[in-house]
């Protein structure tokens, strides 16, 4: 089961991209804004909040319900540690061998101290964690992010960070790892990370949406200016802002 | 086999031990008008949303009252309407920025009330041309062990006094965001500015209560 995820996943995308394609012709607007898949892309948006609003909002309510901060924040540290060796990789891929030694570092001590990882020990110890994944991989090896797209069930996404979010799955060693049952594994890490995911953002989501003049524009706006300081690692500051 | 000989052991060790023995080195800052600018006012703003004495009606005019005098609003709103500022009617441009500070207002207010607990430091700053700064800060909050956020403010002095034109919440410019919404809901609305003015004052209204009653 474990070798045909990668295909599955890539079958998602690839569905995703063609979708994108049988759309009307682009706008100057969308192609302006590197995004000429704009009306699938939209249509996806509005599948993706029937979604949120009838499946997951309502699973997150009682998830805040059920499970009390510290069992959350537990969850959060656990599925946290299950990505440190995901995150090595890219940090070795990508030349950081500073970030690579505390992914490591956190790794070693949030999963024996920190009890496979459902404390966060490494954090106190002034080893704070840091997210990295084959998209912004692909972004140091100089690959363009291509045209913007609206992943269903996944969200904001580009041709680049869906092929690294692929390989990401692919080279995760928990998909190594072949025992009876993998597969619930798999859901279950799935959901919660989605669940986890969700929880974190409940209120910035819900922020963007009031404020929003255009909500599509805007998630995609911010979807692009996140990644790529999360390509940056942070400051420096980008070079390229417009002049007022 | 792998690892079956001494030197693949020591290759495969010294790749994973290298990482662990790097350090990252610190930056060094120096104070300079933009700095002062934001330490002394940006402090100001967190002092109105964190005082409980004020009423909600208080709060909002005091804010607003502040903003008004630090950000240069009208040349905000002149930048988000992007390639619309140069075809629409003077006077709807003129109607466009007086809606803007309403919502600016109201949104600005609805950003920052989220981090009255937390306090802000300037560390440092980036000199982009004579009259323009980026002023780096440190957003801490003293209930988490994760870093500080990252919160820059763009500084422009070419009106002879600082001002600010931007704010950005780790590395998420709030303008480049604006605008980019605006010019899609004008796109999809014949370019017509009456309209953006319209969605805009409801926001503002909207923006302004509390989120039981929106």
């Amino acid at each position: 089961m474990g070798k045909y995820r990668i295909w599955i996943w890539a079958g998602l995308i690839l569905a995703a991209g063609l979708g994108g394609c049988a759309s009307t012709p682009p706008s100057a607007e969308a192609l302006a804004a590197n995004d000429p898949y704009e009306q699938t892309n939209r249509q996806t948006l509005k599948l993706n909040g029937q979604i949120d609003r009838y499946f997951v909002i309502p699973t997150v309510g009682l998830y805040f319900l059920v499970v009390p901060e510290p069992g959350r924040r537990g969850v959060h540290n656990f599925l946290g540690n299950l990505s440190l060796p995901t995150i090595f990789v890219n940090d070795m891929l990508q030349g950081e061998l500073s970030r690579a030694g505390k992914s490591m570092w956190r790794l070693l001590i949030n999963s024996t101290v920190g009890f496979g990882g459902f404390l966060d020990p490494a954090s106190k110890m002034g080893i704070p964690g840091h997210g990295e994944d084959f998209g912004q991989t692909l972004a140091i090896w100089g690959v363009d992010e291509g045209p913007y797209l609206m992943l269903p069930f996944l969200g904001p996404s580009n041709p680049r960070d869906a092929a690294g979010l692929a390989i990401d799955v692919a080279i995760d060693p928990t998909n190594q790892i072949h025992f009876k049952q993998h597969i619930w594994w798999d859901a279950g890490r799935i959901y919660f990370t989605l669940l986890d995911l969700r929880a974190q953002n409940y209120q910035t989501i819900q922020g963007i949406q009031r404020s929003s003049v255009d909500y599509y524009s805007s998630l995609r706006n911010l979807y692009r200016q996140m990644r790529a300081e999360q390509i940056r690692n942070g400051r420096p500051i980008r070079q390229d802002l417009p002049d007022f | 086999m792998p690892f079956s000989t001494p030197f693949k052991r020591r290759t495969v060790l010294a790749m994973f031990a290298a990482p662990l023995v790097l350090t990252v080195p610190a930056a060094a800052a120096a104070p300079n008008v933009a700095e002062s600018f934001v330490d002394e006012n940006i402090h100001k703003g967190l002092e109105i949303l964190r005082d409980k004495r004020l009423s909600t009606v208080q709060r909002r005019d005091q804010f607003e009252g502040l903003l008004l005098t630090l950000v240069d609003v009208r040349r905000i709103a002149l930048f988000t309407l992007g390639q619309y500022r140069r075809s629409a009617p003077q006077e709807d441009v003129e109607a466009f920025v007086n809606a803007f500070k309403n919502y600016a207002a109201a949104a600005y207010q609805s950003y920052f009330a989220k981090y009255t607990d937390q306090t802000l430091k300037v560390v440092g700053s980036t000199q982009r041309s004579p009259t323009d700064f980026i002023v780096q800060t440190n957003l801490v909050d003293p209930s988490s062990n994760q870093p500080p956020a990252e919160v820059d403010f763009r500084v422009r002095t070419d009106t002879g006094k600082p001002v600010l034109v931007d704010v950005a919440y780790q590395g998420i410019w709030l303008s480049l965001e604006q605008r980019d919404q605006f010019v899609a809901f004008l796109g999809q609305n014949n370019g017509n500015v009456r309209t953006l003015i319209a969605h805009l004052s409801d926001l503002a209204a909207n923006l302004g209560k509390p989120v039981s009653q929106q």
